[in-house]
């Protein structure tokens, strides 16, 4: 009994020690007093309109109408319960603004799909490639495929919009060069082009999207491939393993934690692309190109229906959510080093 | 007891007497100082604001007691502040509001006084078109300074106009139009390098539309306010459309709203002829001041008759919370109602009146002095038919009209499939 006593006091201690209670009170409201901006800046700023989002999916609310006093709910801005997201997944092709929205999920899904591997697929042997470069070359190296990153998203649709203008744009003039024959393709707003059944200017905002947004993942990857241990490649190369032996089997391995970490940045930062497709191609031709959060955006700003924006917004909370969940199961690495 | 009732009795007249004089039923000229303090909120716009702040400036010059203070706001926060402060009654004295959007708002906003204007009277003073969007179930909301007009003329490059041996002297009918839209095409094998008539953008798709339907006699809001579409004036409209397409004068794929914009479009030379509104000129004279000296309005073809749709432009209008409604209606009929100072503001703007008298006689020649090039829509103001309160105008054009002219030009639905959908979709919003 004594020994029991004993036992349960021992590993009670470290617990004692962890809780609040053993802090004494000025080093309670220091604690909170520190806290305190923080707690309140994430209540204000992402709690509260969080929870502002939530109530207004419930609503048919638009502020162009007058409602109730409690911002603006109710009244003229009635309570509609969860018939938004009824709407969102009404099949019966009779809404409009139900097909829009659904064409825009899966534009979306294609878009962060065809992004995320292809994005893996460029940065991680480019910063391979980077690492392996002369010790005097590689800042050169990363500033230049960093430079996209910093640039303002707009100025980059504006520049492939002249890349890929159809009369004077440097793509159709290249492929003019080359055949000999005057080239005018419209790649940012003929419906009826498409590859592999993706829409070509799908491929040509995912071109611009992939070139402004690699330098992040390369910049992520770099510091990974230099924080990995250098015994395991040494080892590797005393059993006698050939350089792809050695990416395939200890550095990729190796970089999983980081191949997860830049998945799901990727994955969530496509979802939330915008700014290209606003300006590059207006969702057009024949919405091929309307992403979600540009519809969200059009609903809520331009055609003022919040209530129902908000109902899209969640939803698209919801699909990134188990996105990730799904490539943290997948890409969780049991182990560390 | 006497002496305290003559007291009184001046008191009362005295009384009576600051309170006619502290009257601001001045008709706006200015001419009867007036007092007190008014905020005006203008969404950001160089040549708006210099000109409305000429105006206030003179207003207060005469009226030393008021004072205008001005706020100003980019265009999308203006929106945004408008929708957010009119509920909550937090609003400017005098709000710069777009004519076709006034409505929307007229719960928050104080209906015109009738010593300022009546429906009646406004409708003998201004256009019908700019004036419409400020009529709310018969009553009158606010006073327009600008027609906005996007459709009835058509921006011409009278260099290749000369060189395809396009005379400007006008056109009797569409079929005279398209021939010479077509002499001014250019083509390299099956693609159109250079548009003859580039009218394919949101804006240029949906007032086309919606103008030759009421050309052709018919009309789009039926009288219980549902949308008709499925008519044989809207076919013929549409009909009318596609055959710019078929005929090869405008490929909508390769002149569209986004990578080639009519603008960009007319003032790059890859168009001969554009539809937009005058306001393009200004915009791009600067950048482009070769084509710019080459460039004149011509009036569009007309069918049956000469009407057209058109939005209602800027104006002004006063909160129903300010304390100051009478100052502000005063300051309101200064800047849009006295001829001088709405043609001064027209002519600082570079936009078109809204007051009729403003096109007429020397108001005209100052007008055609500044910017000659709008001769052409100074002489079909008059035409313009306000939209018509739509229950969502930006819906209708761009996510209903647009999308289903453009599957019908570019040969994916028919005409009568296309008219169904608007039609349906419409009547859905």
């Amino acid at each position: 009994m004594a020994i029991e006593t004993a036992e349960r006091d021992r590993t009670a201690e470290p617990k004692r020690a962890r809780s609040s209670r053993s802090l004494d009170a000025p080093q309670r409201h220091f604690r909170w007093i520190v806290l305190a901006p923080t707690l309140g800046y994430l209540a204000f700023f992402t709690l509260l309109p969080l929870v502002w989002v939530v109530a207004l999916s419930l609503f048919n609310y638009s502020p162009r109408r007058n409602g109730s006093s409690v911002g603006g709910l109710g009244g003229d801005n009635p309570f509609v319960g969860l018939q938004n997201f009824q709407q969102l997944f009404d099949f019966s092709g009779q809404s409009q603004l139900s097909q829009t929205f659904q064409t825009s999920v899966i534009v979306t899904l294609i878009f962060a799909f065809i992004v995320l591997p292809l994005n893996l697929l460029i940065t991680l042997p480019l910063a391979v490639m980077i690492e392996a470069a002369a010790r005097r070359l590689r800042p050169f190296l990363r500033t230049i495929f960093f430079m996209p990153v910093l640039t303002s998203a707009v100025a980059v649709a504006v520049i492939w919009q002249y890349v890929l203008h159809p009369q004077y744009g440097l793509a159709n003039s290249l492929i003019g060069k080359l055949t000999g024959e005057t080239t005018i393709i419209s790649w940012l707003n003929d419906s009826s082009m498409s590859v592999l059944g993706v829409p070509v200017a799908l491929i040509a905002v995912t071109m611009a999207y992939l070139w402004m947004d690699i330098g992040y993942n390369l910049v992520i990857f770099i510091a990974a491939l230099q924080g990995l241990p250098k015994s395991l490649t040494e080892a590797s190369l005393l059993d006698g393993a050939n350089a792809w032996q050695r990416f395939r089997y200890v550095t990729l391995p190796l970089l999983k934690p980081t191949i997860l970490l830049t998945a799901v940045l990727t994955m969530i930062s496509s979802f939330q692309a915008f700014d290209l497709f606003q300006v590059m191609t207006a969702g057009g031709p024949d919405n091929q190109t309307r992403v979600l959060s540009l519809d969200i955006y059009e609903n809520a700003f331009r055609f003022q229906s919040m209530g129902w924006a908000a109902a899209e917004s969640l939803v698209l909370l919801a699909i990134v959510l188990l996105i990730t969940l799904a490539q943290s199961r997948l890409l969780r690495s049991k182990w560390t080093y | 007891m006497r002496s305290a009732r003559t007291l009184a009795i001046g008191a009362v007249a005295l009384t009576l007497l600051a309170a006619g004089c502290s009257s601001s039923d001045s008709g706006g000229d200015g001419d009867d100082a007036v007092g007190g303090s008014i905020r005006v909120w203008t969404h950001t716009n160089k040549s708006f604001n210099k000109a409305y702040k000429a105006l206030a400036d003179e207003y207060m010059a005469q009226n030393p007691d008021v004072s205008i203070d001005f706020t100003t706001f980019d265009y999308d926060t203006y929106i945004q502040t408008l929708q957010t402060s009119l509920p909550a009654g937090t609003e400017a004295d005098v709000l710069q509001m777009f004519g076709s959007w006034t409505c929307s708002y007229s719960s928050n906003l104080a209906p015109v006084p009738e010593d300022i204007a009546s429906v009646d009277s406004a409708r003998d003073e201004f256009f019908k078109g700019p004036l419409g969007g400020y009529v709310c179930d018969d009553a009158l909301y606010g006073l327009p300074q600008e027609s906005n007009v996007e459709y009835g003329a058509t921006l011409v490059n009278t260099a290749m106009a000369a060189d395809a041996n396009v005379s400007l002297d006008g056109w009797d009918s569409y079929d005279e139009f398209k021939a010479d839209a077509k002499a001014m095409t250019v083509t390299s094998g099956d693609k159109i390098t250079r548009s003859g008539y580039h009218f394919t953008t949101n804006d240029g798709i949906s007032y086309t539309f919606l103008s030759l339907i009421l050309q052709n006699g018919g009309a789009y809001i039926a009288d219980d306010g549902t949308f008709t579409f499925t008519t044989p004036e809207a076919k013929a409209s549409l009909e009318l459309m596609k055959s710019f397409v078929d005929e090869g004068i405008v490929d909508p794929v390769l002149f569209d709203d986004v990578s080639n914009w009519v603008g960009d479009c007319f003032f790059t030379e890859q168009c001969a002829m554009g539809l937009v509104g005058p306001w393009v000129v200004p915009e791009y004279a600067v950048d482009f001041p070769d084509v710019a000296a080459v460039t004149e309005y011509v009036a569009l073809p007309t069918l049956e008759n000469s009407e057209f749709a058109a939005d209602s432009g800027w104006g002004l209008t006063t909160s129903s919370a300010s304390q100051e409604q009478d100052l502000a209606w005063d300051f309101i009929s200064y800047v849009t109602q006295n001829a001088d100072n709405a043609l001064q503001w027209n002519l600082g703007t570079g936009t078109l009146p809204a007051l009729k008298e403003n096109v007429q006689g020397d108001a005209r020649d100052q007008l055609l002095a500044e910017a000659s090039y709008t001769e052409p829509f100074l002489n079909i103001l008059g035409d313009a038919q306000y939209l018509g309160s739509l229950p969502d105008r930006d819906r209708l054009f761009y996510k209903i009209i647009v999308p289903n002219v453009l599957d019908t030009l570019n040969g994916d639905i028919t005409v009568d499939q296309a008219l169904a959908a608007i039609e349906q979709e419409a009547n859905s919003l």
